[in-house]
This record gives C-alpha cells, structure tokens and sequence, in this order.
C-alpha cells in the first residue's frame, strides 16, 4: 500500500490518496490512479513503480512540462523518491510514502506551563499602564482631570489590539495558529523597551548632559520598531527567516536614513534643533556641576562653529 | 465700570470741542497751520524706491531740503533697500509742483534711522533747524506741525504737541502726540515758525496719536557730516554694517557700566539692570483660575533698543528676566515639567531666518559659582546664533535654572540682540555671578 500526498504551496497535505497496487500512475485523465487537477499536469504524466533494488521510482511519461524534484530545477527522466523531497509536476507538488515510512515522535502536549505567558502577558500589560499613568501624572502640572489618565490608556489598549490582531490573523493566514499570547508578548515588550529608553535618554540628556541621546531617541524607536516587526514575523512564519531579516533591516536603514534627512533639513529650514531642553528635579544631577569660567570657555567654543556657518552661509544680500 | 468710562470719555470730549470753539472764535487770521503750510510745498519731498529695472514704485516715504544745493533728510527705513541693495532699488523724488527726479543717497545714520540724500534741485528754498529744538530747551506743550505724504495721498500737515523726549529708550525720541502714518517717514516736525524740530520716524499702532520724532540735532549732525561724502554704494553699505556695530558696542558698554542691583525672589537675590531705559513689568499668576499648582511671580525688563536694518530685519531687543516658581502641591517631577516648559532657551528672529541667520548652536550644564555658600548650583543653557551679514554679531540668550530645592526654582533669563560674542560672555558671566541665594 502507498500514499500519495498533493501538497499545498504551504507544504501543507492538500489531499492525501491511497493506493493499493504497487505500480501506478499520476495524471490528469480519468485513468490515472491518483487524478490531479493542474492543467499544467500532463494527461498520463507520471508513472511510480518499484525497481530492482525495491526502491520506489517515479518515471516520466513524456509529459511536455516534465519531472522534477521540489524546487530543483533539472528534469528528470526518472526519479528515486524517499517520502521526504516531494516531486513536481506541473506546479503540483507530490509527496509519495510507503506505509513503512517513519513519522516523527508524538509531541508532548504542553499542559502545566500554559499559563506562564498568560500572567506574563497580564504582568507587563498592567506595568504598562501603569508606566502610561505616571507619565501622566508627572506631566500634569494644571488641573487633575480623570480622563488624561483613561484616554491614553484606552488610546494604548485600542492600538495595541489592532496591532496584535493583525499580526494574529498573518499568523493564522500562513501559519495555520494565531500565536496570540507570543503577539501580546513581542508588542508589550517592544513598547516597554521603547518607553525606557525614552526615560533613559531624559536622564542621560539631564543627569549627565549628554544630549545626544535624546537627539537621537528616533533611531532607537526606528530599531525597536523594527525588532518587533521582525519578531512578529517570525511567529507569522518559520521559513526564510534570513530574508525576512533582510527586508526589516533595509526598511529600518531606509526609515532612519529618511527621518536623518528629513531633521537635517529641517534645521537648515528653522536653524533650531527640535529636541527640547529638559530639566529633571535636582536631586537627579549625576555629575558635579562645572566652574563657571569653564562653563563659559565651552560656550566661548560655540563661536567658531557659528562664524565657520556664517562664512558658508549664502549671503543673503546680493552683493553690489 | 464701563458705562461710566463712556460718560467721562464723552464729557472729556465736549471740553475739548469747547476750547476748539472758543480757539476759533478768537482767531480770525490764518490759522497756524496755514501760515506753516503756506511755504512748506516747494521744500517738501516725496521719496520713492523703485526696482531698479522698472518705473513703479516699491515703497514710499517723505523728506525736506535742508540746503539750497538740494541736499534733503529723510528717514533711514525710508531708503534702505537702496542702501543694503543699490543693484536691486533706486530712488526718485516727486515735489509738491509736480516735478520729479533722481535721488542719491549721501550718508545714514542707522542708530537714529536717519539719511542724507542729493536731489537734483538748486537755489530752491529749504528748512532750516529750530535753534532751541537744537539745544534741547523746547517746553512740553509747544505746537508742532507734521508734515509729510501719508499713504500717498498728497501732502499733508498734521498739528500736534510736543511732549518732551521719550522716557526708557536708549535712543532719543521726542514724543510728539500727533497722527503719524506711513509714508510720512522722514518728513519734517517744524514749530509754528516753520523750523524743524524733529523728522517723523514711528507711530504706535493700535494706540491713539502716539507718534515718534527724531530730535532734529541728529539731522544737523549727519548734514554736517555728510555734505561733503563722496561715497560709493559699497562704501556705504559697509558704512551702514559698522554703524551696527559700533551703536550696539556702546549700548552693551552701556548696560555693563550702568550695572546690577541685587533684587530679593524668595530666598534667591537676582540682578536686575540699573540703566534707565529699560521698561520693567511683573508679573503673577497668583490670582488665576482654576488655582495654580505653583506660584509664578515674573519679573522682566526690556529695553526696546531695537532698530530698523531692512525692510525684513528689525533687531536689537535686550531683555532680562526672573521668574520664581514655588510649588504648592506638585510633586519634584511635575514641578521639574514646569519649569522645562518656562526655562527652553528660546532665540527669537527679527527676520527671515534663512536670509539673515546662522543655525544656532547651545550649549548647558550644571554650573557653579564660587563661593558656593552664597550661590546656588545652576542648570544653565546657552543659545547662539550668527548674523550672515554682520561680522561680529550675534544674538544670545542665557538661561540659568537654580538646582538647589526641588519645590522652588529661579528661572533667570538674560535675552541679547545683536551683540559681540565677548560682550555677551562678559555680561553672561555677570548676570551668573548675580544669582544669589540666602540660607
């Protein structure tokens, strides 16, 4: 007895035939035993028989699109097929296995752990919000008022769950499992990680001037959007990770390097950087303040940068 | 409150209908204004700047002959296209009678917005300067007259009063009350004599008849100076950048020498500038609604010492500021917001940014002064930015934040148009030094 398996494009069992001689044939016509529905498929196209050594053989029957193994792309006459690499014909593909063919050992099904990323999930969700609330509250400086805490919440909740969704249905769509749970996980992460980098930036640009890191906060938001995304699609998909690495990581050159322009050009336009000057209680000084004839010896320094820019500048004056 | 405003507003007005009334009864000659209109036509100018290429005019303003040999004042503002862009803008007068011609101009002087020009007129009659006006012994109250082509409209003499000099400016301005409007830019204030006084320069919008004279000794002084220049446009277009330069040196020499008096914001002392012609205004939210969660009290000075450069480009403000801020019930974070919102060192323009600017760079740190029992550790903030075309200068603004309690703060701004960058680090390095704190 054999089985005959049409797979999907997804490898995927599409339908699965049985056959009980030993020596058949595949094709689009009614006297074939295993019928295919692919016009590319020729009417007798494939004949499947045992050889001298026992082994199983698929053999083509001078079809004009011919025979091939997966994705190999060198015709074959006949062909030795071992249950694993499918054949091609037509744009079909045919897995052919004997009923000796050995399957993989049964899965453990995962029963006492299943609810370690539920609370995970529920864990971080809450810090969330809660990290959303106090950035609310320290922000609010006039009257309290409820709704500036629910609204972003629920602004957060609402995005997040499209979010999440989306990438649920892809999982679904090409996966066959939505991977929930692992979605909730990577975006809540992503947004975390984000948010600390954002406080962190705050601190580094205050507690110990340096204000590039606040400068540039768009790239590491660029980055972690982009590691997200890049997780997301692993779950949707196992295969060609390295490809889907590839696209995420031109998209994250192309959108840092288009937002670097767009910020270059900006402060050619307004001469201002956007970033604003952030001040945090003193008690979070992190470095011993500078003497003032040092402090004024930097800002002396400011000068040759600017007469440097004047120099270049284009006058604006026609000159007579 | 406001009905009775009406009432006394209105009563006011029928009291001086009254003395009009009672003023024409009384005089059955020509009126002053008559008499002094009746010889100013043919000393009068109007001044036109043209694009070089065509015939129609860009802008318009007034000015007088001060000379038989057909040297005429007028404003600065009034011709400074030609000044900055002589390629680009000529200039041409039209005359009461018609006549019409070339204008070249001789000299400026950019601090008073004052210009010297030749026209191509000779033996005609001209103004001369009013003697006490020259020693500055003029009384408030004495009748003037404007005149002037306001909005192209055909020359016109306005009746005022002379109110003295402008107080808090740092250049002299007399206070003429009288409807000044453009156009009349660079025409002649004269007396009932006829003699000049003052040449109309600014109006205040939005108020009534608040109007601005440059006293007439800065006219003499340039005519005296510039009748005899030869200079070419470059000459003087450099000529224009050094007046810049050297006024803006001896206002900041001015504002250094005139120096600081200590003024008490809870427990922090702060300078505040002792130079007369700065205006100072507080300021607080104390009485807001809904309450505010810190008190802010404000105090700032401001000298407008700003000046027409170009048509696009007025420059010069100086200002210092102070602001306390006590928290009554935020938390160190929240007040921290406040005061990010309050301290951002902000450089204002006076013009188009891409035309008359560099970028501008900043630069803050934690900072101390010595000794450190008097002042408190400070978040200071530093902005510049360049001017393309003036060698030299630059505007600053300096923003000092005190980091020694977390529910109170002196925010302390020091805000400087159009200053030499050592000026402005001498003066920073003062304004530092000022900040104090009592323990």
């Amino acid at each position: 007895m054999i089985w005959v398996e049409v797979l999907s494009r997804h490898r995927d069992v599409a339908a699965r035939f049985r056959v009980d001689a030993s020596e058949f044939s595949i094709g689009r016509s009614y006297d074939n035993d295993v019928i295919v529905d692919d016009p590319h498929v020729a009417a007798r196209h494939v004949r499947v028989f045992h050889d001298e050594a026992g082994q199983l053989v698929a053999e083509d029957l001078g079809s004009a699109n011919g025979l091939y193994l997966d994705r190999d792309r060198s015709r074959l006459a006949r062909v030795t097929v071992d249950g694993n690499v499918p054949i091609r014909i037509g744009h079909t593909l045919i897995r052919i296995r004997e009923t000796s063919h050995a399957v993989e050992h049964e899965r453990l099904v995962k029963s006492g752990r299943r609810f370690v990323p539920v609370v995970a999930a529920l864990v971080l969700g809450v810090l969330l919000l809660g990290i959303d609330a106090i950035k609310t509250w320290f922000a609010q400086t006039g009257e309290p008022h409820l709704s500036n805490y629910m609204l972003p919440a629920l602004v957060l909740i609402g995005g997040a769950l499209i979010w999440i969704g989306v990438w649920s249905l892809l999982s679904r769509l090409f996966s066959g499992q939505s991977h929930f749970l692992r979605h909730v996980l990577i975006a809540e992460t992503a947004v975390l990680a984000i948010w600390i980098y954002g406080e962190l930036a705050e601190i580094a640009a205050f507690s110990l001037t340096w204000p590039v890191a606040l400068n540039s906060v768009y790239i590491a938001y660029w980055l972690a959007l982009a590691v997200m995304c890049f997780l997301h699609l692993r779950e949707v998909g196992r295969a060609h990770l390295l490809a889907k690495g590839i696209v995420v990581a031109l998209l994250l050159v192309t959108a840092v390097t288009v937002q670097a322009l767009q910020r270059s050009e900006a402060f050619a336009n307004s001469g201002r950087q956007v970033a604003a000057h952030v001040l945090l209680p003193p008690a979070m000084r992190l470095r011993p303040p500078q003497d003032e004839t040092a402090f004024f010896a930097d800002v002396g320094k400011l000068r040759a940068k600017l007469d440097a820019e004047r120099m270049q500048g284009k006058p604006g004056l026609t000159q007579p | 409150m406001s009905v009775g405003n009406v009432v006394n507003v209105l009563r006011w007005c029928g009291a001086v209908a009254l003395i009009a009334c009672t003023a024409a009864v009384a005089a059955e000659a020509p009126s002053g204004a008559e008499g002094v209109y009746a010889s100013a036509p043919p000393r009068l100018l109007q001044i036109r700047t043209l694009v070089a290429g065509g015939g129609r005019q860009t802008s318009t303003g007034s000015g007088f002959l001060v000379s038989a040999d057909g040297l005429a004042i007028t404003n600065y503002h009034v011709v400074s296209d030609v000044a900055l862009e002589p390629k680009t803008y000529r200039l041409e007068y039209t005359a009461a009678d018609g006549s019409h011609g070339d204008v070249t101009l001789l000299a400026v002087d950019l601090p008073n917005d004052l210009a010297l020009v030749r026209v191509d007129k000779h033996d005609a009659p001209f103004f001369s300067f009013d003697k006490a006006a020259l020693d500055g012994a003029l009384q408030k109250g004495e009748r003037l007259y404007s005149l002037g082509n306001p909005l192209d409209l055909g020359f016109t003499i306005v009746e005022g009063t002379y109110n003295g000099l402008v107080e808090h400016s740092y250049n002299e301005h007399i206070h003429f009350t009288g409807a000044l409007n453009p156009g009349m830019s660079g025409g002649p204030a004269v007396d009932p004599q006829g003699q000049v006084v003052g040449i109309n320069v600014a109006t205040r919008r939005d108020r009534q008849l608040i109007s601005f004279l440059v006293p007439a000794r800065f006219a003499a002084a340039l005519l005296a100076r510039g009748r005899a220049q030869q200079a070419t446009p470059e000459d003087l277009r450099k000529d224009v950048i050094a007046q810049l330069g050297t006024w803006r040196t001896a206002l900041y020499g001015s504002l250094a020498e005139q120096g600081f008096r200590s003024e008490s914001f809870g427990p922090y002392q702060a300078p505040e500038t002792q130079a007369p012609w700065f205006e100072c205004w507080s300021q607080t939210n104390a009485s807001a609604s809904p309450k505010p969660r810190a008190s802010i009290n404000t105090t700032s000075c401001t000298a407008d010492a700003s000046v027409f450069i170009a048509s696009d480009l007025d420059t010069g403000a100086v200002q210092i500021s102070h602001s306390y801020f006590k928290s009554s019930d935020l938390n160190q974070f929240q007040f921290a917001n406040i005061l990010t919102l309050k301290a951002q060192p902000y450089l204002s323009l006076g013009g188009s940014f891409r035309k008359w600017y560099t970028p501008q760079h900043c630069h803050e740190n934690f900072v101390s002064v010595a000794p450190a029992s008097s002042h408190p550790p400070l978040r200071a903030m530093w902005c510049a930015q360049g001017y393309r075309e003036f060698e030299g200068l630059y505007d600053v603004v300096l923003v000092a934040v005190t980091q020694d309690q977390s529910d109170q703060a002196l925010v302390s701004r020091l805000s400087l148009q159009a200053i030499g960058y050592d000026d402005a680090i001498r003066l920073g390095q003062r304004f530092l030094e000022g900040l104090q704190v009592v323990r």
